[in-house]
């Protein structure tokens, strides 16, 4: 048989809901993923096997080949760009918002304002268009104590309900972009395996079609 | 600096030792081979040229790619080529300027600002072959079944063909009648066969016009794509059925060829759609992500040049194809010579040269590693002997 086509999957919360999309499309791993160590997953369908990394790695192993199909956030490859792949379908799931967010209450008091987040193309391109110089500091997590501390006035972030922000005296401000999963596929595999890519594309959009 | 990293090359920048240096150069001679017994001529375009005639109509991304000074004696602006293409047409269009057809080929180091793709070479050996002067489908598909015969003399035995052709998106965008902002998303989208992004992109486009580009997204696969185009286009987009026709001629003739090639269709493949004015193909092998090789219709290119000419051909990169296809010569071993200056020893050597055999003189005290045989004299003649390990 023909190398299988291999998936990589987005870990946390992503895999948690693309598993069920994956089953409703008639592929499910032949083992528990959240309690194996192992990083390759055979699954019900001999010719696809899984690996779960992190979403960052995701394009990356698609974009080389190392796997033939990916899922990832949107804005992973709104932030690292999405150049050498195919991204055919909106999976629906994991949904949230790309958002700026401040301090209840505050205006911008001068010319440049101080941006903390962890997706600093997005924000620079984001106050770029706004015709607002951007001081962007990039950071890792807890986006929301950086304006408390005083090292930025906003923060982008993905907001989902609100409540971290709310909890931290602060309030969403401008939506830059909607936020679900997507289907990637390397470009080379949609040509060399176009029938069994296509097909699985179809069920996926339909089993995406059912949320 | 300290030692440590004195000897670190830039990012992208690699050097190739004797072995793969053996392959490449190997690899080079027998396509340049190649394409002179196919009536394609050399040419050696220069390292640098003025940035007016290297950036010549191949659109914004090879500015971005290519490196620039100031050429003192002129005070204009150099770049280092990062494509041999546009040099090659202006050598058609100016210093040779003959009328009717001129096939021409290169093989040359480029070199690129930036990496073309992940883990790309910056500097790249690009070879490739170029046919100015007609403008029939016979000079795509001479170009196609040169790229072909080039992936197959390098060894990759899978290859997929991917054909496309520019004037199906021109006729649906004209038909279509959008705005070069709304264009610019639908491009974007397009590029990336992303049909949420698209169907974002089409929101304040009328509905016959947004499916007709919507119905785009479907256009690739096998030869049942042309069908599903002619009946998306017939009625929407007449002007485009010329452009399928193209591809289903060129399929055809491919097929001919070249039975055993997978041919994948892609009509909305927009790789190039600014400088490309019709066919465009690239050729993928399983497991490689980016194209091995690929080319297309720009005809003209030599406007600029003062000779609008019609132009096809392709290009493929010696470093990637090689790092691909390993091909390991088989060195047979090497003669040993003595350090001596007697007159017969000398003509043995030359003798042994003329019939292909490496012959390494033995300057230190043991004969080089590769020798398997020596050079030996007896009874006043020089004879070969196997040398024991």
């Amino acid at each position: 048989m023909a190398q299988p086509l291999t998936m990589a999957l987005t870990k946390g919360r992503i895999l948690q809901e693309t598993l069920p999309l994956l089953a409703r499309a008639g592929i499910e791993p032949l083992e528990d993923i959240h309690s194996s160590r192992k990083l390759i997953f055979a699954t019900t369908r001999e010719d696809i096997q899984l690996v779960v990394i992190r979403g960052t790695d995701v394009p990356t192993y698609v974009r080389h080949g190392a796997a033939d199909i990916g899922v990832v956030g949107k804005d992973i490859l709104l932030e690292h760009g999405a150049e050498g792949l195919y991204e055919p379908l909106d999976l629906g799931i994991a949904r949230c918002r790309l958002m700026t967010a401040g301090p209840v209450g505050w205006s911008a008091s001068g010319a440049r304002v101080r941006v903390a987040t962890k997706f600093v193309n997005i924000a620079r391109r984001h106050f770029a268009a706004q015709g607002v110089h951007a001081d962007v500091i990039k950071l890792y997590g807890a986006m929301e104590l950086a304006p408390m501390m005083n090292l930025a006035d906003l923060i982008v972030d993905i907001v989902d309900t609100g409540n971290t922000l709310r909890a931290n005296g602060m309030e969403p401000l401008d939506e830059i972009a909607h936020i679900s999963s997507r289907l990637i596929v390397n470009k080379a595999s949609m040509r060399a395996r176009y029938r069994v890519v296509q097909d699985l594309i179809e069920r996926l959009a339909a089993a995406a079609g059912d949320n | 600096m300290t030692t440590v990293d004195r000897w670190q090359l830039p990012d992208g920048v690699e050097e190739v030792l004797p072995r793969q240096a053996r392959v490449v150069e190997h690899l080079r001679r027998e396509l340049l081979d190649l394409y002179h017994q196919w009536g394609y001529q050399l040419v050696i375009p220069p390292l640098i040229e003025f940035t007016e005639s290297l950036l010549i109509g191949l659109g914004r991304d090879l500015d971005l790619l290519t490196f620039k000074m100031t050429d003192q004696l002129s005070g204009r602006t150099l770049g280092i080529r990062a494509d041999i293409t546009p040099q090659v047409a202006r050598i058609d269009a100016h210093s040779l300027a003959e009328p009717g057809v001129t096939r021409l080929c290169y093989a040359g180091s480029t070199l690129h600002t930036r990496p073309k793709s992940l883990l790309a070479s910056r500097s790249p050996i690009q070879l490739g072959a170029e046919l100015y002067g007609d403008d029939s489908l016979a000079g795509d598909v001479e170009i196609i079944r040169l790229m072909l015969a080039t992936l197959n003399a390098a060894g990759v035995a899978e290859v997929t063909l991917d054909l496309g052709h520019v004037g199906v998106y021109e006729a649906v965008l004209a038909a279509a009648n959008v705005t070069p902002e709304q264009e610019a998303d639908v491009f974007d989208a397009l590029q990336r066969k992303s049909r949420p992004d698209l169907l974002l992109a089409l929101t304040d486009i009328a509905a016959p016009a947004a499916e007709l580009i919507l119905g785009l997204l479907e256009l690739h696969g096998d030869a049942a794509v042309l069908e599903t185009a002619r009946r998306l286009l017939t009625k929407a987009a007449p002007e485009a059925l010329t452009a399928v026709a193209a591809l289903e001629t060129v399929a055809t003739a491919i097929a001919r060829s070249h039975p055993g090639t997978t041919v994948y269709f892609d009509l909305a493949e927009l790789r190039g759609y600014h400088y490309h004015t019709g066919m465009v193909f690239a050729a993928y092998a399983p497991g490689h992500g980016q194209a091995l090789a690929n080319g297309g219709r720009y005809n003209d290119v030599g406007k600029v040049f003062g000779r609008a000419r019609p132009a096809t051909g392709f290009a493929t990169d010696l470093k990637a194809l090689m790092a691909l296809v390993p091909i390991s010569l088989s060195a047979p071993g090497a003669v040993s010579a003595p350090d001596s200056d007697d007159p017969a020893l000398l003509a043995a050597v030359t003798a042994l040269r003329k019939g292909g055999e490496v012959v390494i003189r033995c300057v230190g005290k043991s004969p080089d590693p590769r020798c398997d045989r020596m050079l030996v004299k007896a009874d006043d003649e020089w004879v070969l002997r196997p040398l024991k390990p």
